[in-house]
């Protein structure tokens, strides 16, 4: 499916297209294994060669339709378990071995996306029709700091994903929701946020307190979107100060979001070691147990909880958000 | 590679995984220096001389039962930090 005929409601439910998305942690696909998955409401195939080369293929044999998914990983190529049509890593069809020399063998027939991998994540370009090349990336700069140490956590929740983004762009949650939490615990139950516009997208930020509960968040777009934002830890967590969060949402379809969230620290050499040690053993176990928060209000949300609300002067981001994302969708779709 | 395509594609809606940074389940050796790191870090401090000299004083001590140095304790966050 491509934009042309796409409607800007399937697009805002769904799920931005030109633009890359991330889509399992590449721990997910071992060597010379596949994996289905689905994103912006489409199927699709990972499939790893024995020497770790990644590529995303349109679930969907060009035969008859099969799922791929169900086939037979052969090396260098997947193998529909229907016809036994042969697909290679780049879409192209190696063999169609119930009739040898068929017109489909060497034709390009199944769509395949552009992947990277980025601090243990696939990412993916789903491109359209208008503009199938990718656009420039540039990732997170807390990911690519080498003084910085990041942990990644995947999750799969029943929510659409514009509310998952949109708890991001909610930061005053963090007082409430998260009250009773390791982290954010502290700081006043009442603020004052303003928005302030960045080149790369802009932040959400209290103007009377930082640095003491989730005080601010920066939306970011540069070729995939993500938040940024940081969270003091408690003395316990021992030296380096806050913990920062980069998250990204992966569209799953219109009901259901899968969550990335690097939680990254800036330390180096004990203070890092030691950050580490602790997070396995004991800190990670707390960061879930936040994150469970809301996942458990936002699982509860009815499906017209968009629809019928009364805003106020916290909600600035989340209404920022859903103007942006609806003119993208809009002309996207073409309208 | 597998014959059996249910095991190349096996996933259940929806991954909750709590740990995901672990290679193994910490043993008590390190459930306990790590609750006692946790005590130092919120009593005594963050620096490093702050930290052996509260794990030697609550008599909790290298795996092979000698005190900490700054460089002992590096080498062990190093070994279960990595």
């Amino acid at each position: 499916m491509n934009a042309v005929n796409l409607t800007a409601e399937h697009i805002f439910a769904t799920g931005l297209r030109d633009q890359w998305h991330p889509v399992v942690p590449s721990s997910f696909v071992a060597p010379g294994a596949m994996r289905k998955v689905t994103v912006l409401g489409e199927q699709w195939l990972l499939f790893r060669r024995s020497d770790g080369t990644l590529s995303m293929l349109a679930d969907r044999c060009p035969h008859r339709g099969a799922p791929l998914s169900l086939g037979k990983h052969l090396g260098d190529r997947v193998a529909c378990w229907y016809h036994g049509v042969e697909v290679e890593s780049d879409g192209t069809v190696a063999s169609v071995p119930g009739l040898p020399g068929c017109n489909l063998e060497g034709k390009k027939l199944v769509r395949s996306l552009p992947v990277r991998e980025v601090a243990g994540a696939v990412l993916a370009y789903f491109g359209t029709e208008q503009q199938p090349q990718p656009s420039e990336l540039t990732l997170p700069d807390p990911l690519v700091d080498p003084d910085v140490d990041a942990f990644l956590c995947y999750a799969e929740w029943d929510v659409p994903w514009r509310y998952a983004v949109e708890n991001l762009l909610d930061p005053m949650h963090g007082a409430f929701l998260h009250h009773d939490s390791h982290t954010m615990f502290d700081g006043d139950t009442t603020a004052k946020f303003r928005i302030r516009e960045t080149d790369r997208g802009y932040f959400f930020e209290k103007t009377d307190q930082r640095g003491v509960n989730f005080d601010w968040v920066e939306l970011c777009r540069t070729g995939v979107d993500w938040v940024d934002l940081s969270i003091p830890y408690p003395p316990s967590a021992g030296p380096g100060g806050a913990f920062g969060i980069v998250g990204m949402v992966r569209p799953v379809d219109e009901e259901r979001c899968a969550v990335f969230f690097w939680r990254y620290r800036k330390v180096q050499g004990w203070q890092r070691d030691t950050w580490r040690f602790l997070y396995k053993t004991l800190i990670e176990e707390r960061h879930w147990d936040v994150l469970e928060q809301d996942r458990v209000m936002l699982e509860a949300m009815p499906s017209d909880a968009d629809q019928q609300e009364n805003l106020y002067q916290h909600d600035l981001g989340v209404v920022r958000l859903r103007r942006m994302y609806k003119s993208a969708a809009e002309e996207q779709a073409g309208a | 590679m597998s014959d059996n395509p249910s095991k190349n594609t096996a996933q259940d809606w929806p991954y909750l995984e709590i740990h995901q940074s672990r290679t193994h389940e910490p043993t008590p050796y390190e459930y306990k220096l790590a609750a006692t790191l946790e005590d130092v870090f919120t009593k005594d401090g963050h620096a490093l001389e702050d930290v052996v000299r509260g794990l030697n004083a609550r008599k909790v001590h290298a795996p092979d039962g000698a005190a900490w140095t700054e460089e002992s304790f590096a080498a062990e966050m190093h070994r279960l930090g990595a």
